[in-house]
């Protein structure tokens, strides 16, 4: 997906392409808007509900973290199934600074996030040179044996509180303002990431991502320091994953090595990474969207863990082996070449051109 | 930490490590000759034990003869798996995808065996492996022995078939060149279906033997895997002798830091080893396969 | 302007540079030719720091270089494009072209800044119009076709403004109004004081466009002038139809001697009924995606001869062989072998039929030994008795069989290797044996026994297809000829015919010269 926002000479304001171009750029600013009211609106509509509200907060989690992570894997290609590491790492620094600096509960523990993301990104940096050194399909499995690590060290440390985990600081704030407060903390993360991911797409940055997605070996002879490219977007895509897992921390209220050291996590970004498309940014968020949701509802309906693993399972095989590139790419594509059969425009000026920001992906 | 327990921790790495090198030699025959990660094999491991347990309490067949049961149906299953979707992935990034999709196996494998036997810890076992010998001042429970023999008879087998068959030489030939043994009439997708099925063959038998050790539950399979990743992952993927080697020499490591400090940290000493040799030697100690590029 | 003095390097057994010496001047266009396989793109990769020399130094403008990071070489303004085109597939053609411009920008700014500022997107557009390629610029690269991808891959070079230029067959798989505008563009950038080199079989483009021309064979530089001083050097003809002329006139002479086909009686007498063709290629026409390599191409194969397929690089020898054993589909036409269609049928199943390939790179099995290598030809035959028998054969043909036989494979030379791979691919007794360049690689001693056995491999009463570099060799063993040029079919005869024909040495080097034979 082309990363060119901004005057592009090849469709001049004024000619036909330029109005396609503007209408289209239309078209997707209408969307973000229509979606951040939503967004907004939401708990105004369902607070009474406090099932949906929670589904609602754990989507957004979700959605920030998939966000997150796909600014790394979906724009450089490589796959890191490890970022629970960061998430928990979140969850376990607003526990563990909440519980040592006795902050009092309330809103002040909020303060306290961007320390869990700058836990998460500094912790990013030896992980990532370490990682980074390999191929990548055994960089793969490196992130997946630096999570085990991590969930080792929160089991056995013992300032980490060993299997029993942590607590923070009870909340004691009203039972029906409780979700929406926390809702609306997800809600600003994941705009926050959303943003973050849109300057990364169209920045310089992220084009030197994208260009050793294609071709590594080709990029760094044209220049680009693949090295401190890929390092430095394993950084960023940790720090918000970070924030995600202190916000989920306090939301729960109590913490242990199992829960936020899940290897269910990493799939799960692999998995709403590949529904919703890699590499773009509508992507990620109704890739989660649509499977946290899912995997709620699948809790809530089924008892057993076992019945709700399989399913899971054989829900990411399945989109794995049938949906390899994801529903948005797909369903870009569909636009795109039902776009080309209408007479109008050349076609030639239409494919990857736009965007790319939240909403529809390029025309 | 006294020189005896040191010998005593050594002697339980090489008996453990033995299993342990069965089970990784099947992950990197399975990465040498299809480019895949299997990262079900911890899964698999713990299927094949489930299957040992099954076999043993309701159906009363001991854990050696049920072998002959559980072996068949894991190399079964592990040619289903290659017959019906790793076949399906695309060259381009095979390798990749196929973490993806064992992953998705792994997860399924917990899954039914969570709704089969719930998430209690089980264990193996059988009246003749409760005891140990007393060799000087060691003890070699009869289990690891056992284990061990276990482990060296079906390795064994597995290089009996290697060097000594033809199916084994196919197999060698599709590792080494594999355009030639296209070339030379092989058939690389019943190869291919073959060594997968041996590769996860290799798992039930591995399963008895880690089952009849330790407690375990469906959860295990996480911890196993990455152990075995690290074995595989500091023997060169795709180098077998390197895979046995690193499994005993990890092993012994992993039993001397339990030993001299605390087992919990024992597992820390496999991801040391991971961190360490990638760190220096990407390839793995014995990996000679070329860097390709990505 | 660059200065490559002494650099060697090998791969494994294979020695691909020797003491290979260059000089690129600064405002000159540079040639670099030689036959396959000579180093040419070795050097390239050398040069620009995507591999390492064993020994040997690479100067630019006076300062040493050697061993520089590829994107450091890059920074030192040497740019270069790919034999086989690179191009960001994912990004579009604009995005492409801008990727070169982003660089040297600390990574917080680099996040800052949009993707190409107003300044750099329109000298990337200017690039993209130099190149003919403005109105493609938010197509996504990998849709663009062949020839287009060599351009874009050249704007994306220019746009970063190098002093230098490496240009790895530019014209291949370029059709030729194409072509022409490429040779246009590269005088233009030259007057406008960018220095070239250029690595091309075309020797066409070759000649008319450089004003130097340095020639690798076998890794090491054979001579280096103007292009007229190049063409009238018979050296350079040898390289390029291969070995030197009396040495093979005489080692041809005791291979007739020996071989129990007298090949001066084929050329003297040739033959007024031809046996009947074993393969027929009737109107083949194939490529890879991006074009026919392959153009309505009609062979025919005699059985019971030796027919050698030559012609310059890119022609579609290798194309031609990948249609034959199923390893490529065609678009057009048949091909027959024995009167059955084999085009479209699966590799093994043309193996079955009794067809056996020799392919170009090591086929071996390395870490076996050569007797299992030779058995393991009879893979697929259960009988053990008759695979028994095959071997007693085969080994008495081939003595290193024996000789060698329990040595691991990888531990032989090259051409022991080679010949250990007819003996295997004699194991299925085939009817019809395909050699591709089976003397590629070798040194002349070595050459020649390759050529004696594929002769001997012939007078068991087995068809032989095999292409060869080595023209002039190939030809002389054989009884018949075929030359590929572009994807068609120039000259057909028998081998001696073939070899004597004044247009050959044209073929090879391009314009009107004295073939010296």
């Amino acid at each position: 997906m082309s990363a060119t926002a901004g005057t592009d000479p090849a469709a001049a304001p004024g000619t036909e392409q330029g109005t396609v171009r503007s209408r289209s750029r239309l078209a997707v600013r209408l969307v973000v808007v229509v979606a951040l009211a939503i967004g907004i609106l939401f708990p105004l509509a369902e607070n009474s509900d406090q099932g949906t509200m929670s589904i609602a907060f754990f989507a957004l989690i979700f959605m920030a973290s998939v966000t997150a992570w796909n600014i790394f894997s979906g724009y450089s290609g490589y796959l890191a199934l490890g970022h629970a590491v960061f998430f928990g790492t979140g969850a376990y620094t607003i526990a563990l600074t909440a519980n040592d600096w006795h902050v009092p509960a309330g809103w002040s523990i909020m303060w306290l996030l961007p320390l869990c993301g700058l836990a998460a990104g500094v912790l990013a940096i030896p992980l990532g040179l370490v990682a980074l050194r390999t191929r990548r399909h055994v960089f793969v499995v490196v992130t997946i044996a630096f999570f085990f690590i991590f969930q080792t060290l929160a089991t056995n440390l013992s300032f980490t509180g060993g299997t029993g985990g942590l607590q923070l600081p009870f909340l004691d704030w009203n039972y029906d303002v409780y979700n929406e407060r926390f809702y609306y903390v997800a809600l600003v993360l994941v705009v926050l990431t959303v943003i973050l991911s849109w300057v990364v797409r169209r920045s310089r940055f992220g084009l030197q991502l994208m260009a050793i997605r294609d071709d590594e070996d080709r990029a760094r002879g044209m220049g680009v320091r693949t090295t401190r490219v890929k390092l430095a977007a394993f950084v960023l895509s940790a720090i918000p994953v970070g924030i995600a897992g202190g916000i989920w921390a306090y939301f729960l209220g109590s913490i242990y090595p199992q829960s936020a050291f899940d290897p269910l996590f990493d799939i799960a970004l692999a998995l709403m990474g590949f529904i919703g498309g890699i590499g773009t940014i509508s992507g990620p968020l109704l890739g989660a969207l649509v499977l946290e949701s899912l995997q709620q509802k699948l809790t809530q309906t089924f008892s057993t863990d076992g019945l709700y693993l399989i399913i899971y399972g054989a829900l990411f095989l399945a989109v794995l082996l049938l949906l390899p590139r994801g529903i948005v790419p797909s369903v870009a594509e569909r636009v795109r070449s039902w776009r080309a059969r209408r007479p109008g425009p050349s076609a030639s000026a239409e494919p990857a051109a736009g965007t790319g920001v939240a909403g529809v992906a390029p025309q | 930490m006294s020189f005896d327990s040191l010998i005593q921790a050594i002697l339980d790495g090489v008996l453990t490590g033995g299993v342990y090198a069965l089970m990784a030699a099947g992950l990197s025959l399975i990465f040498g000759v299809m480019d895949i990660i299997n990262i079900a094999q911890g899964a698999m491991v713990i299927l094949g034990a489930y299957l040992s347990y099954a076999l043993s309490v309701h159906l009363g067949i001991d854990l050696f003869l049920g072998l002959l049961i559980t072996v068949p149906v894991m190399f079964v299953l592990g040619m289903f798996l290659e017959w019906g979707f790793i076949r399906r992935l695309r060259e381009g990034d095979r390798t990749s995808m196929s973490i993806l999709i064992t992953y998705a196996f792994a997860i399924i494998i917990e899954g039914v065996l969570t709704v089969l036997f719930g998430t209690d810890y089980d264990q193996l076992s059988a009246s003749y492996l409760n005891s140990s010998v007393h060799i000087l001042n060691f003890y070699l429970p009869d289990i690891y022995l056992f284990g061990f023999a276990l482990a060296v008879v079906l390795l064994g087998g597995l290089y009996v078939m290697f060097f000594r068959t033809k199916f084994g030489r196919g197999l060698r030939a599709s590792l080494q060149n594999r355009t030639a043994a296209d070339l030379v009439g092989i058939n690389v997708n019943r190869t291919r279906m073959l060594a997968t099925g041996i590769g996860v063959g290799v798992t039930a038998a591995g399963g008895m033997v880690y089952g009849a050790t330790s407690a375990f539950n469906p959860d295990s399979g996480y911890d196993l895997i990455s152990r075995l990743l690290a074995i595989v992952i500091l023997g060169g993927m795709g180098s077998i002798g390197g895979a046995m080697a690193s499994a005993v020499l990890l092993l012994i490591a992993a039993d001397i830091v339990a030993t001299a400090w605390e087992p919990t940290w024992s597992i820390l000493v496999f991801y040391a080893a991971i961190i360490l040799v990638l760190s220096f030697r990407p390839i793995g100690l014995f990996g000679a396969r070329a860097v390709r590029s990505q | 302007m660059i200065e490559v003095q002494g650099i060697s390097k090998s791969y494994g057994g294979v020695q691909a540079l020797s003491l290979c010496d260059l000089s690129v001047p600064e405002g000159s266009i540079s040639g670099l030719i030689g036959p396959n396989g000579s180093g040419k793109t070795t050097l390239f990769n050398v040069i620009t720091g995507y591999e390492r020399a064993r020994e040997g130094e690479v100067r630019f403008n006076g300062n040493a270089i050697t061993g520089s990071a590829p994107d450091r070489v890059f920074d030192l303004g040497i740019g270069r494009t790919f034999q086989l085109t690179r191009v960001f597939g994912r990004l579009s053609v604009l995005e492409n072209v801008l990727v070169a411009t982003q660089r040297s920008e600390g990574w917080v700014r680099g996040l800052l800044r949009l993707a190409g500022s107003a300044s750099e997107r329109r000298r990337a557009m200017e690039m993209l119009d130099f190149v003919g390629l403005a109105r493609l610029a938010s197509d996504l690269a990998g849709t663009l076709s062949f020839g287009q991808r060599k351009l874009l891959e050249l704007a994306s070079l220019l746009v970063a403004d190098p002093a230098v230029l490496l240009l790895d067959e530019p014209a291949g798989g370029v059709n030729p109004t194409l072509i022409n505008q490429l040779a246009e563009r590269i005088r233009e950038l030259n007057k406008a004081g960018k220095t070239f080199l250029v690595v091309e079989h075309n020797m066409e483009f070759v000649m008319t466009l450089c004003d130097r021309v340095t020639v690798l064979s076998q890794g090491a530089t054979l001579a280096s002038g103007t292009p007229e001083e190049i063409r009238a050097n018979p050296a350079v003809l040898d390289a390029y139809l291969g070995g030197d002329v009396a040495e093979e006139a005489a080692a041809q002479d005791a291979r007739a001697k020996r071989s129990q086909i007298s090949v001066g009686a084929a050329a003297a007498a040739p033959q007024p009924t031809a046996p009947a063709p074993i393969l027929r290629v009737k109107g083949v026409s194939a490529g890879y995606g991006g074009g026919d390599i392959l153009k309505d191409v009609t062979i025919d194969v005699a059985e019971g001869g030796i027919t050698c397929i030559v012609g310059p690089n890119g022609a579609g020898k290798s194309t031609l062989l990948a249609t034959i054993t199923g390893l490529l589909r065609t678009r057009t036409g048949t091909i027959e072998f024995r009167g059955e269609q084999i085009n479209g049928l699966a590799p093994g199943q043309i193996l079955g039929r009794g067809v056996s390939l020799v392919p170009q790179i090591h086929s071996l099995f390395p870490a076996m030994t050569v007797r299992e290598n030779v058995e393991m030809g009879a893979f697929s035959i259960n009988d053990k008795a008759l695979v028994a028998r095959r071997l007693a054969a085969v080994q008495e043909l081939f003595p290193i069989v024996v000789e060698r036989a329990h040595e691991k494979a990888a531990s032989l030379s090259g051409g022991q290797q080679r010949l250990v791979e007819f003996a295997r691919c004699l194991m299925l007794d085939p009817s019809l044996i395909i050699l591709d360049e089976p003397s590629m690689g070798l040194d002349p001693t070595t050459r020649g026994i390759v050529f004696d056995t594929v002769a001997h491999m012939n007078t068991t009463g087995r068809t032989i297809l095999l292409v060869e570099q080595n023209a002039r060799a190939g030809l002389r063993l054989s009884s018949h000829g075929v030359v590929l040029e572009n994807g068609t079919v120039r000259l057909t005869g028998s081998g001696h015919e073939v070899l004597e024909h004044p247009e050959i040495g044209a073929l090879y080097l391009g314009g009107a010269i004295e073939p010296v034979l």
